[in-house]
């Protein structure tokens, strides 16, 4: 016991009494047989959304309800966490995310609904920063990825480039910090999300029948995938990557997602593949009594849960059938 | 007459070192217990009875180091002569407990604090995750059982 560890005590206990409040498949399927949108919402409404949802006035603002309860949640495990910082890390992915928006934003002139209000940069600090092309108030590696966006966007015009860039900062600076923080499971959840992007952009790229080069170009380092032999897929069939990663833990989300993406032209089942192997990664330290494991289990359950209510939602509102909308819904941490 | 400080180092040890085991179980009990009440209130009877659990060793040790104190008169009329053998003797047989009592108490926090963390989820199995820190406590009753053993066959 060189470390002590059980300053961890509160925070996993407060955590744990806050996931009984965490929907459960049975209220989703209640949720999915509601008649419409408004039904829907009614048993939302018996939740712990109930407060947020009183002041509601129209159902297609449903949206700021989820980014309200996001952002208390993130503001809550960051504040009652003996260390901060691992959380923070959990919300670099929203400044990356709202970087994105506000760079393609401005290079197609337009203006994007899609912010999210979570992450350690304010909202405002960043809109300012792209706005008025003055990054020194970001912090140093967002702003370094920033000019490089500008410099990059001036020669080639290629608003790609900002996923590219900012993915790969992201990344870079995740690894990095799990790394030093010595937060093996953390490194754990990023190196898996790596994966799971990389294989998401070898297939898109191989749908777009750009080359080999570009893909090496624009994979992620630092996954337990080499790069190298994600990128030589690009010119094999697909059973191929399906068999090379038969005995990898991907095997089922390869085989299934995979094979429907490239049958049917649809991501929906790979995508929620995903989420669902990550979540089965963070309930592995779901019981684990003093640690850093449950707060971002519990964190990343919250994100699902609003993920499937907006699925849940947008589906009623455009009136889609209930079978369509099960089939999105990705699984629960509880 | 040296003795007498020899058994007394005995005294300080059972009641100190299993005292601290139980400070540390209680304490860290303490803190998933608050995390649990800031949810839910309503769980601080069961609460409260998780975390007393962890004083048990600081009890046995001041038990220990009261047989000892009775023993060697410093409670009582006048002290005892004790040669050198006689003090070294009650001081081994403060040990048991003092090192039992002081990592037991300890991990049965640790085993407490899982079991709070059980009882936010599932009020009703507040039993067994008493169990499992009762299993903790065995090594502390045997630790106890070995002091009083050899108090007992202590000459004076």
């Amino acid at each position: 016991m060189l470390i002590d560890d059980t300053i961890y005590g509160y925070a996993v206990a407060r955590v744990k009494a806050l996931e009984t409040h965490l929907l459960e498949q049975g209220q989703f399927e209640r949720m999915i047989n509601a008649s419409t949108g408004e039904e829907a919402l009614k048993v939302l409404s018996e939740s712990g959304y109930a407060a947020a949802l009183a002041e509601l006035d129209d159902i297609h603002n449903f949206e700021t309800v989820l980014a309200d309860e996001l952002r208390y949640v993130f503001n809550l495990v960051m504040k009652i966490s003996p260390l901060p910082e691992l959380i923070g890390m959990l919300a670099l992915r929203y400044d990356i995310h709202n970087l994105k928006v506000l760079f393609k934003a401005r290079f197609l002139g337009i203006t994007s609904d899609l912010l999210i209000p979570v992450g350690s940069v304010e909202l405002a600090k960043l809109e300012n920063a792209v706005t008025e092309d003055d990054f020194l108030l970001l912090p140093e590696k967002l702003r370094r990825a920033a000019n490089q966006i500008i410099e990059d966007f001036m020669v080639n015009r290629d608003p790609q480039i900002v996923d590219l860039i900012l993915d790969r900062v992201l990344y870079d600076q995740l690894i990095e910090e799990a790394r030093e923080r010595q937060a093996p499971f953390l490194e754990g959840l990023f190196v898996r999300q790596i994966d799971l992007t990389n294989l998401k952009t070898l297939i898109r790229v191989k749908q777009m029948g750009l080359s080999r080069d570009f893909l090496s170009r624009v994979l992620l380092p630092k996954g337990t995938l080499a790069v190298e032999k994600l990128a030589a897929m690009i010119e094999e069939p697909l059973e191929s990557l399906i068999s090379m990663l038969d005995i990898s833990d991907y095997a089922d989300l390869v085989g299934e997602g995979v094979r429907e993406w490239s049958e049917k032209g649809s991501a929906s089942l790979l995508e929620k593949l995903s989420d669902n192997y990550i979540t089965a990664y963070l309930r592995e330290g779901k019981w684990v009594p003093f640690g850093v494991e449950p707060l971002v289990g519990y964190l990343w359950a919250k994100e699902i849960e609003i993920k499937n209510i907006r699925i849940v939602l947008v589906g009623k509102i455009n009136q889609l059938p209930a079978e369509s909308i099960r089939e999105r819904i990705r699984d629960v941490y509880v | 007459m040296e003795g007498i400080a020899i058994a007394m180092l005995g005294v300080a040890l059972a009641v100190g070192l299993a005292g601290s085991g139980s400070a540390i179980g209680i304490g860290i009990v303490g803190q998933s217990a608050c995390g649990l009440i800031s949810e839910d209130p309503d769980k601080f009877g069961q609460t409260l009875l998780l975390q007393a659990l962890p004083g048990t060793q600081g009890i046995y040790g001041l038990l220990a180091g009261f047989l000892i104190m009775q023993d060697i008169g410093i409670v009582g009329e006048e002290l005892i002569e004790l040669t050198a053998y006689q003090g070294y003797a009650y001081l081994m047989a403060a040990l048991p407990i003092a090192i039992a009592g002081f990592s037991s108490g300890i991990y049965q926090g640790r085993v407490l604090a899982s079991s709070i963390n059980l009882i936010a989820k599932r009020p009703e199995e507040l039993g067994k995750g008493i169990v499992y820190a009762v299993m903790v406590e065995t090594y502390a009753v045997f630790a106890l059982l070995a002091t009083i053993l050899m108090l007992f066959g202590i000459d004076v």
